[in-house]
């Protein structure tokens, strides 16, 4: 039909049972996800929350159309988050560095908070080492917190590929962290 | 270093960020990339195949063995129409759930729409080489390119319904044919390519599709059940009559676009006729807090595929980037 979208909407009954739904919620869930995805991805800070905001209003205007498919969502918001990020890649050709996190959250001792950060600033260092592949799905799994199933169907690796090339990751990353522990 | 150290290597988002992103979304949320009442009107004349094709079984004509006669769109016509009858017409689908149905049957689930890198990795999901304009007014870049799966659907007839309906409108002067009860009518959509075009104060939408398909039993009486149809639209009588005697209902779209602040006028794209719809926003006021709304679209086909423009552009920005959409 010519109007596509009023015809995939609309033909007549087809997306007619939609029901309301909280998009508040949606945005509360999702958010945390999404953010942590590019912390994993471009480390923390300003340049995750602008890539975040990008993202969201980029995949807001098609919220509508998952408003009975959450998993349909899920898919596209990090669809989107995905292209942001190699349109970020691909204008900055830099990334910001983890070890350039700034203040933490409030709640632990002031030991703790320096432990924690010589630690945050200690991964994303060795983060920033791994292969771009290797660090979209570590963002993927351990930011975004998604399955290996869901990784697998977004990135068009088969599921058993996610999780190998994730437990090399991780196993690489204890490597160094172990290395460093003993070097320092 | 294990799993659980990178999970919990995971922040919250910084309370205020979250608030500003939330409120900024709102925003977008109460902005429309188009007027309603156009969107809604086109809807309208979407479904208008099967809801007019509805009308007229001649009963003595329809049996189990019977054909189906197919409707493709080729061309696109408009018909102005009092908006106030399509809110009611909203409001009876609200109240009943069918305006003129009893059952539904998907038979393709055409799933969301997915994000493809450009418009020929579009070519290869949709099945048909897709087009895309060389000119982009505006500053405008391509933001997105969707495609959405073919879908399928079928409904049974009602007659009980239908006269319902034209009892609430109070349309007198046409008769529900006998016969409609438990036959089916099948709506395929084929794959849909949506281009998004944006810049940094424009937006534009681009969509083509091969032509959905519409199939009834054969035997219908199209002039009759298209009078009816028009008659549930709002027409009069003599309007409704005249339009259906004269519009090659198999091939031929009809966009219902509101008495309110929206022109249309046929163009030429490609060599084709096509037909532009301006919303002016000159219309009744908004609802409180709500903007006026402008836009422009421009609906037209090629081959054996049909096309939708819209925009918010000049109608001559719009046509000049329809007229350069090329495979």
């Amino acid at each position: 039909m010519a109007n596509g979208d009023a015809t995939a909407a609309r033909l007549w009954l087809w997306a007619r049972k939609a029901r309301a739904t909280d998009w508040d919620a949606r945005f509360a869930e999702e958010l945390p996800r999404v953010y942590n995805f590019f912390r994993y991805r471009v480390g923390p800070g300003v340049v995750a929350e602008d890539l975040t905001g990008i993202t969201f209003e980029k995949a807001w205007g098609a919220r509508e159309r998952y408003r009975e498919d959450r998993a349909g969502f899920e898919t596209w918001l990090f669809a989107v988050a995905r292209n942001v990020a190699v349109d970020h890649f691909r204008r900055a050709k830099v990334s910001v560095p983890l070890e350039d996190v700034a203040d933490l959250p409030g709640g632990p001792t002031p030991e703790e908070i320096a432990e924690r950060k010589s630690d945050e600033a200690r991964l994303g260092a060795l983060l920033a080492r791994r292969s771009e592949r290797e660090r979209e799905l570590l963002a993927l799994k351990y930011g975004a917190e998604l399955t290996n199933r869901d990784i697998a169907r977004m990135t068009g690796l088969s599921e058993s590929n996610v999780g190998t090339i994730l437990h090399r990751s991780v196993e690489a990353l204890r490597d160094d962290w172990n290395r460093e522990s003993h070097d320092g | 270093m294990d799993d659980r150290m990178l999970h919990e290597h995971r922040r919250e988002p910084d309370p205020q960020f979250a608030r500003d992103l939330r409120e900024r979304l709102r925003r977008s949320e109460r902005r429309r990339r188009f007027p309603r009442p156009v969107l809604r009107a086109v809807a309208v004349a979407c479904s208008l195949g099967v809801v007019v094709a509805l009308f007229a079984i001649p009963s003595v004509r329809v049996s189990a063995q019977a054909l189906l006669d197919l409707f493709r769109v080729r061309r696109f016509a408009a018909v102005k129409f009092d908006e106030s009858r399509l809110q009611a017409l909203e409001s009876i689908e609200k109240e009943k759930g069918f305006l003129v149905f009893d059952h539904e049957e998907m038979i393709r689930e055409p799933g969301p729409p997915r994000s493809v890198p450009n418009a020929q990795a579009a070519t290869g999901e949709a099945g048909f080489a897709v087009g895309s304009p060389s000119y982009l007014p505006d500053s405008l870049t391509v933001d997105s390119v969707l495609v959405q799966g073919a879908g399928a659907m079928r409904f049974s007839v009602s007659e009980a319904k239908l006269r319902s309906v034209l009892d609430r409108l109070d349309v007198k002067g046409v008769t529900v044919p006998s016969g409609l009860d438990g036959h089916w009518v099948e709506v395929k959509k084929p794959p849909i390519v949506i281009q998004r075009f944006q810049s940094s104060n424009r937006r534009a939408v681009l969509l083509q599709a091969l032509s959905p398909e519409v199939s009834v039993p054969a035997g219908w009486n199209i002039e009759q059940l298209a009078e009816i149809g028009l008659r549930i639209l709002g027409l009069d009588p003599s309007e409704a009559k005249r339009i259906a005697r004269t519009t090659d209902w198999r091939t031929t779209l009809l966009v219902p676009v509101p008495l309110n602040a929206t022109t249309f006028r046929v163009v030429t794209v490609r060599g084709n006729s096509g037909l532009m719809i301006i919303t002016t926003g000159d219309g009744p006021p908004p609802a409180p807090g709500k903007p006026k709304r402008k836009g422009v679209m421009v609906m037209w086909s090629e081959g054996d595929r049909v096309f939708c423009l819209r925009g918010d552009l000049s109608a001559e920005d719009l046509l000049q980037m329809a007229n350069s959409v090329s495979p």
